[in-house]
């Protein structure tokens, strides 16, 4: 395309006269060319200029400063930056989570495997990811203890079926009361011990987090810190 | 598609993510604005701040322009409510020696500070600016000159143009078209040759 055709493109972009596509192209060139800027300036000038409107009162570069501040607050505008930043930060809080219950869940499983048995935490860790990224409304969703309820029948441990009650889970329990006492520096005392009540008591297993199911036993008791801790 | 239809297809750009389309529009706009500011303050260096923060207010505030009205009646609320604040703020700031030149018994005068500050440059450059553009406007061939007025001071679009000149829709546009690129022609040659301060244009 010669200077002349271009220059035309862009007076009748000037006039919002050039067809969308075509708007398209020249603008990506515009970007690039400073010539065709300052060919554009000019057409705005020479309008002014026949309208007897105020012309050549800002000083040179005055535009590029404006720019040069808008790239330096932002590179998009306000509502594709939230787009953007909506989008990255819910990939990254996704990341985050998946990385955090994939190393917990190893950390986990290891130590049970060194206690002598494999412990279902697989499918409530991975249900617990789908529940932070918001695709599973946790009061709608069910105990993943009783949806993992069902025996395999074949008698080799399982992800999938909970384990039983026992001593086994006495380090889980611990690690959990252990947990939850270290996260509580901002509950009341009131609801800490409600919380750490619950797990000892709870017959069939409690949630403490949202996808988090453990089966309770009677010996959680001697891993129990007093309220004062 | 009249002005203010053109600059709200820059609007619409400029909401789908593209900056570059704004520039268009500070380039557009950016004398009428620092104009506008310099009727509150007198300094054309804080005229220019202030208008360069009404651009990136604007800028900011584009997501939420529906295009009801012009974008130009929408920048210029815009740049006149950060020209107020910007007097205001000023007003609360320990008054300067300057200042204090300008005040009389009864306080600040406002009507002083509201006139027209342009320096006797900005208005020797702006008159001849204006001498140029219709010296040129006038030796254009009578087609042309008819299809840029009918464009610029009607503000027709190239449509109406079309019908008022019963040519096609593609004639008005390479008319236009001349008609700039001789008016920017000599423009350039009087201020690249005369006065070496063409760059002063944009």
């Amino acid at each position: 395309m010669n200077r002349d055709e271009l220059e035309s493109q862009l007076s009748a972009m000037f006039d919002g006269e050039l067809p969308a596509a075509e708007c398209e192209l020249l603008s990506r060139r515009i970007d690039r060319e400073e010539n065709l800027r300052a060919c554009w300036a000019r057409y705005a000038l020479i309008g002014a200029a026949m309208r007897s409107e105020p012309v050549a009162t800002a000083r040179s570069g005055f535009a590029a400063r404006v720019s040069a501040a808008l790239g330096a607050r932002a590179s998009a505008p306000p509502h594709a930056r939230r787009r953007q930043s909506r989008w990255w930060s819910g990939a990254l809080a996704a990341s985050l989570v998946a990385a955090v219950a994939g190393v917990s869940v190893t950390m986990l499983r290891d130590a049970a495997l060194r206690q002598g048995r494999a412990v279902a935490l697989v499918p409530a860790a991975s249900m617990s990811v789908a529940r932070v990224a918001g695709a599973v409304d946790s009061a709608a969703a069910p105990a993943p203890a009783a949806d993992a309820r069902a025996p395999n029948g074949t008698g080799t441990p399982s992800y999938v079926t909970p384990a039983e009650r026992g001593a086994t889970n006495t380090f889980l329990r611990t690690q959990l009361a252990d947990y939850i006492v270290a996260h509580s520096a901002f509950s009341t005392p009131l609801v800490r011990r409600n919380l750490l009540s619950e797990l000892v008591t709870g017959e069939d297993g409690i949630s403490i987090a949202p996808g988090f199911a453990l089966a309770a036993g009677a010996d959680a008791t001697a891993a129990l810190p007093g309220p004062g801790r | 598609m009249g002005p203010d239809a053109s600059d709200l297809s820059l609007v619409r750009r400029v909401q789908r993510g593209e900056r570059g389309a704004y520039d268009l529009l500070v380039l557009k706009y950016q004398h009428k604005v620092v104009k506008l500011v310099m009727r509150y303050l007198r300094d054309p260096a804080d005229a220019e701040d202030v208008a360069q923060e009404a651009f990136i207010k604007a800028y900011r505030a584009l997501p939420q322009f529906r295009g009801d009205s012009a974008f130009y009646t929408w920048l210029y609320r815009i740049a006149i409510n950060t020209a107020k604040n910007a007097l205001a703020a000023r007003e609360r700031q320990p008054v300067s020696y300057e200042f204090d030149t300008q005040q009389g018994e009864d306080g600040p005068d406002m009507i002083s500070r509201l006139k027209d500050p342009e320096t006797p440059e900005g208005l020797a450059l702006t008159e001849e600016i204006r001498e140029t553009v219709n010296a040129a406007i006038v030796a254009l061939p009578e087609d042309l000159r008819t299809a840029i007025v009918l464009r610029e001071l009607e503000g027709l679009s190239y449509e109406e143009i079309a019908v008022s000149m019963d040519c096609p829709v593609g004639t008005v546009r390479s008319r236009i078209f001349r008609a700039r690129e001789a008016i920017d022609r000599r423009l350039r040659e009087v201020f690249d040759g005369g006065l070496g301060r063409a760059e002063e244009l944009v």
